[in-house]
């Protein structure tokens, strides 16, 4: 099943790339434009998409369940962080990522914050003032 | 003898205090994510890349290389200790290094991977010390045609000898070329792909697609499995619980010359890199083993070979790297972006334009080596320790340097949003039995092949027989073929077993 899906998936992306290849001016042989390596690369996506697809359709197989609440809560964690760094800076981003990462698991909401204070001692101590990396710990930037 | 004249020379620019201190650091910070699961080399290399703007060019790669080979070393101890791989390639060093540890033999698999790893590093060294030199000298006759055959048998090496169906690993390939076609066409500056983004110029960057295809749901995965990991008090591993027995010795040093020898010539191969390595150095020992049924419960060669195979293929993986400019996985890709911040183009001529950097380099590799045996035996109760830390406190902090690391390569937050964005896409990948490294690796070498085919048409006036007719490019192309063959081959093999076990379990 893993692999119809995954088949179907590269089949679909790969006509999707080559599609929107040809946009591109493709050249000759001899003085290949843009849109001639991506062309080639996109048709040879479907091509392998096709061979991963049919063999698996004789064969049984089970659909893989994703584990949602880590999932999400992970994914939501890192876009937070992106959201929020250069709008209020590095000390909110630290506080906001592990917050919603505690989501993925139950976490004791006094482990949760104490975490959250080292990890932004830690970030602003070692790399804002140790690395030099310019984000700064907290600022006022919403546009 | 003009090789230890080089040596000499790199010694003496290794034993600068500056240098040594920061092969110091770059060891211990190697081993010590290593340790951890779920940071990696990648990371950490990546949040320290900007550090290296300050420093001198020898002294930043010292440290970088350091990161690298040294999480080798400590990637096996969360394998043995808790069935946790602390670094992709020490996936291996489960199969057979947990049964140990459940037979109380726990502080033996920690000591032999050590030694183990020390001797694959060493040959490794060896091989790197005497074969550089020699290659970046054939490279200088290699033209657009010859590196495009080369990088395309990296490729196919790469999926073929991955885990799991080559179609699929293929497919990964393709698809991580289909990414590095994103950004400005270098040769016409036409935008493909970039949808008016104007980060996308640029293309993805590296980092947040390794960190999101790999940590991010590495992070997933391993919350899934950290709940059933047993949480049984872990014995104390003393020094004395450390000595192998005479059987151990035995059984191991062949294995680990073995896997030595299977790792130096995979980490040369542009591509292949460490997991890889590992994994073929233990069904190598599976192979020819006189009672294979002994792996998995516990067979010592189970883990000194893939861990010989690993350390030796981490210090081969340099000799693409630094004598052709090619790079064979992710992080060697970084090392050659730090390169080139510092103003040092990698490729044929490192080798004489830049000898003091070029042997310093590798001679803070014996150096780096001897540290690290130090680190990991006397020091080992101390690494054991840090493995007591809850998942749960552990995996909020490797996101956040994740973040940090990948936000601080160019400062800028869209990036942090691309690594969610595959950090989706990898966990779906993981889902469906996808590899990731192909795919990366594709990325890696996407543009550069692109490069060199369009170079390669140029010089021919379209003439595509170019690819055979070059020697060099034509040797590889044998290769590339014969390994297609052979992967399609064993694929239909496999095929058939699994068919005729089916029919026989009806």
């Amino acid at each position: 099943m893993a692999d119809i899906i995954g088949g179907v998936a590269l089949i679909g992306g790969g006509a999707w790339f080559v599609l929107h290849s040809t946009g591109y001016n493709m050249g000759t042989l001899r003085r290949m434009g843009p849109g001639y390596f991506p062309v080639i690369i996109g048709s040879l996506v479907c091509l392998f998409g096709i061979l991963v697809m049919v063999p698996a359709m004789f064969r049984q197989g089970t659909l893989p369940v994703p584990d949602w609440r880590p999932f999400v809560a992970i994914c939501l964690s890192v876009l937070v962080f992106a959201l929020v760094v250069e709008r209020l800076g590095l000390v909110p981003a630290t506080v906001c990522l592990t917050f919603v990462a505690a989501l993925a698991e139950r976490v004791k909401p006094l482990q949760v914050v104490l975490l959250a204070a080292g990890l932004c001692v830690i970030g602003v101590v070692v790399f804002s003032k140790g690395l030099g990396i310019p984000i700064p710990a907290f600022r006022w930037n919403f546009f | 003898m003009e090789m230890f004249a080089n040596l000499a020379l790199g010694f003496q620019e290794a034993f600068a205090y500056q240098n040594l201190l920061y092969c110091f650091i770059g060891v211990f910070l190697g081993t010590f994510i290593g340790v951890l699961p779920g940071i990696g080399p990648l990371a950490t290399i990546s949040m320290l890349l900007p550090l290296t703007f300050h420093v001198p060019p020898t002294a930043a790669l010292v440290m970088l290389a350091g990161i690298y080979y040294g999480a080798q070393y400590g990637g096996s101890t969360a394998s043995i200790l808790m069935n946790l791989p602390g670094t992709p390639a020490a996936a291996v060093v489960c199969l057979d290094g947990y049964p140990m540890a459940k037979k109380g033999r726990a502080g033996v698999a920690l000591f032999m991977t050590t030694i183990a790893s020390f001797v694959g590093s060493t040959i490794g060294i060896i091989v790197l010390t005497a074969f550089s030199p020699a290659l970046a000298g054939v490279a200088l006759a290699f033209g657009p045609a010859d590196y495009f055959s080369m990088m395309l048998l990296g490729l196919v090496a790469a999926a073929a000898l991955a885990q799991g169906s080559p179609a699929k690993g293929i497919a990964m390939v393709l698809v991580g070329l289909a990414l590095g076609v994103v950004g400005t066409d270098v040769q016409t500056g036409a935008q493909r792909f970039t949808f008016g983004i104007p980060q996308l110029a640029d293309g993805f960057n590296l980092v947040a697609l390794a960190m999101g295809l790999f940590g991010v749901s590495e992070v997933i995965t391993s919350i899934q499995r950290m709940r059933t990991v047993n949480k049984q008090k872990q014995e104390k591993i003393t020094l004395r619980s450390m000595v192998p027995n005479k059987d151990d010795v035995r059984q191991s040093w062949p294995a680990m010359l073995r896997g030595s020898g299977v790792g130096s010539f995979f980490g040369t191969l542009p591509g292949a890199g460490t997991t890889i390595a590992a994994f073929i150095a233990y069904a190598v020992e599976k192979r020819i083993a006189r009672k294979p049924e002994r792996f998995g419960h516990g067979a010592v060669e189970g883990i000194s070979a893939p861990e010989a195979a690993s350390n030796a293929s981490a210090q081969t993986a340099f000799i693409p790297t630094l004598t052709l400019g090619i790079p064979g996985d992710a992080v060697m890709a970084l090392m050659l972006g730090a390169m080139i911040i510092q103003g040092i183009q990698p490729g044929p001529s490192l080798v004489t334009e830049h000898p003091q950097l070029f042997w310093g380099l590798i001679a803070s590799f014996w150096i780096g080596n001897v540290l690290l045996v130090i680190l990991n035996i006397p020091l080992i109760g101390m690494w054991v320790r840090m493995l007591r830390i809850p998942y749960s406190i552990l995996y909020p902090s490797i996101l956040l340097f994740i973040c940090i690391g990948v936000f601080s390569v160019n400062n800028s937050a869209f990036d942090v949003l691309l690594v969610m964005g595959f950090g989706v896409f990898g966990y779906a990948m993981t889902l469906l039995k996808f590899e990731p490294a192909p795919l990366v690796l594709g990325f890696i070498l996407g543009p550069l092949m692109e490069e060199h085919l369009r170079r390669a048409m140029l010089l021919s006036r379209g003439d595509a027989m170019i690819f055979l007719q070059r020697p060099i490019s034509a040797g590889f192309l044998t290769v590339t073929t014969l390994l297609l063959a052979w992967s399609l081959f064993s694929a239909i093999r496999m095929q058939r077993k699994a068919r005729r076990e089916l029919a026989a379990a009806e």
